[in-house]
């Protein structure tokens, strides 16, 4: 009952949305390639809990825990470039590149030797490349100017320290959607079109400084300026 | 808590030895004017002799067998390129000077804490191992059981601790203790075979090699790549600005649980800690415990204990490959 009963609602959201995108998209022309830029912020993402321990000296014993530690990734700004290319006026892909500097931090506590619980943190440099298909919801558009899409993508996480001293590769998976605004639309010459756009992602991101074996999951927001042509 | 007295070995070196200058663990090294040189065996495969005596419950061929399992232990580490060569049973004794190394029991009842020492025959021109004995001491009872034996001491576990003496590896502190009430120390918690207190009869846990073990021979004798692979952490241990001698600083590795330890070795606080894996550490540093000195450095009295446990205050990112940016821990006075 309580499918039939989503899968109703969601048939009514599509029938209201039907009639506007009769009358929105046929305004909207085809914009073969698409670059953005801009900026938001990622979530921080749990990297797990560890306890530094000693073997015990009784077999039948748990093991002898020096100090207890928490890490995690925090939050931090996000800067990113994109380009993009649509096969139609629904369908297109689009690869880019994110950078970000979050803190990894880590919280101490319950030291044998009660040594005051401390958090300490260390900056790292990260970069997202990664590759993805958009799909626009023209059905649900808002006076042809404004159109919601959703993406998902895969790419390669790369995070540096102090340089390139350290070097950690990893990969990163996303899901999400978003909308994009469109301030100018011109039939004619090379600049066919601008606009912003605002972003929601989920990223799973896997590999690079981690540490336990599963992804980790962050959310990011993000909102950019487009052009295409 | 952090005090120990029961020792299971001692280092009964031919010439003064002391810990190196700013290096990592603790090498046997010796000192010459102005400086401190590493003892290690320059000559490999390092050819080694058993006595042909056994002892109640262990026979001449159970040590042997022990031996060379605890030896393959070591020769096992794939960072480290070490190599060993038993060479046969032998009457001579452990501890003559006869350019043979021999491993054997011997009885010690006046060492009635010492499960087993090594000695060494060292030449001061070029700082090589000539000649390197382990007794184990036969005033205790001693089992090669497979699974262990609750009455006995575990020779192979014994034989894995002396053998990194034998390749010039000195104490680890990497352990917690308590007071038992006639006075010796009960372990706590051990976080490396090189650590100086025995877990007790019957356990075997020091058959196996831990991180600071690892890291230790490794650093001695390292594999081609060793360096490469891992990174290194240094710094310096300051109070009040003043570098400390002889803190015990550790790096955690919260991704694996390693732990890899080493000291502060000169009146700066410099320390140096290889074979990190790369990637963030928790470093920790701590005094040793008055009753614990005396297993780790040969002049005690110079030895700063008067400080409290304090952590750096930010993540060490160890390099795939040399050694991170040097960084300093300012403890906090007791």
């Amino acid at each position: 009952m309580r499918v039939r009963g989503a899968s109703l609602i969601l048939a009514v959201l599509l029938l209201g949305a039907l009639p506007a995108h009769a009358q929105t998209t046929g305004q909207r022309p085809v914009r073969r390639v698409e670059v953005d830029a801009g900026g938001g912020f990622l979530g921080g993402a749990g990297l797990g809990s560890a306890d530094a321990n000693l073997r015990a000296g009784d077999p039948v014993r748990r093991p002898f825990r020096l100090f207890s530690t928490g890490s995690r990734f925090a939050s931090a700004p996000t800067f990113h470039v994109r380009a993009g290319f649509a096969f139609s006026r629904r369908i297109g892909v689009e690869g880019g590149l994110m950078l970000s500097r979050p803190d990894i931090r880590t919280s101490i506590s319950a030291d044998v030797e009660d040594a005051p619980q401390i958090t300490i943190a260390e900056r790292v440099d990260q970069y997202g490349i990664d590759a993805s298909v958009v799909v626009m919801v023209s059905e649900l558009s808002l006076g042809g100017r404004t159109v919601p899409f959703v993406a998902a993508g895969a790419g390669y996480l790369r995070q540096l320290h102090e340089g390139l001293t350290v070097v950690e590769q990893g990969h990163v998976y996303h899901a999400g959607g978003g909308v994009k605004h469109w301030l100018l639309s011109r039939d004619r010459g090379i600049l066919s079109g601008a606009g912003v756009r605002a972003d929601a992602r989920l990223y799973l991101m896997a590999g690079g400084i981690a540490f336990e074996d599963r992804p980790r999951p962050h959310v990011a927001v993000s909102g950019s300026v487009f052009v295409t042509f | 808590m952090k005090t120990f007295t029961l020792a299971i070995s001692i280092a009964s070196v031919a010439v003064a030895v002391l810990s190196q200058d700013a290096h990592a663990y603790l090498h046997f090294a010796i000192s010459a004017p102005g400086q401190s040189r590493v003892l290690k065996w320059h000559r490999t495969p390092v050819r080694w002799f058993t006595t042909d005596r056994g002892v109640p419950g262990v026979s001449a061929s159970d040590l042997q067998a022990a031996m060379a399992r605890a030896f393959a232990t070591w020769e096992a580490v794939p960072t480290a390129s070490i190599t060993f060569q038993f060479t046969g049973f032998t009457g001579a004794e452990p501890f003559d000077d006869d350019n043979v190394s021999v491993l054997g029991f011997q009885a010690h009842p006046e060492m009635e804490r010492v499960l087993g020492a090594t000695g060494f025959l060292v030449d001061t021109i070029t700082e090589e191992i000539v000649e390197s004995d382990i007794f184990f001491n036969s005033t205790f009872q001693w089992s090669t059981a497979a699974q262990g034996d609750p009455a006995r001491f575990d020779l192979e576990s014994v034989a894995v601790h002396e053998i990194g003496h034998f390749l010039g590896l000195g104490h680890s502190a990497l352990g917690e203790t308590e007071m038992r009430p006639d006075g010796g120390r009960r372990v706590l918690g051990s976080g490396a075979v090189m650590f100086p207190i025995s877990l007790g009869r019957g356990i075997t846990h020091d058959r196996e090699l831990q991180p600071d073990d690892i890291a230790g021979v490794s650093d001695l004798y390292p594999e081609a790549g060793f360096r490469g692979r891992s990174g290194v952490a240094r710094g310096q241990v300051t109070r009040n600005g003043a570098g400390i001698l002889g803190a015990h600083v550790t790096a955690f590795d919260p991704r694996t649980g390693a732990l890899i330890a080493a000291f502060t070795l000169n009146s700066d606080g410099e320390f140096q800690i290889a074979g990190l894996a790369p990637g963030p550490h928790v470093i920790r540093v701590e005094p040793l415990d008055d009753a614990d000195v005396e297993s780790f450095f040969s002049r005690p009295r110079s030895i700063d204990i008067a400080f409290l446990v304090t952590f750096h205050d930010r993540l060490f990112i160890a390099p795939a490959g040399g050694a991170g940016e040097r960084f300093t821990v300012a403890v906090r006075p007791k």
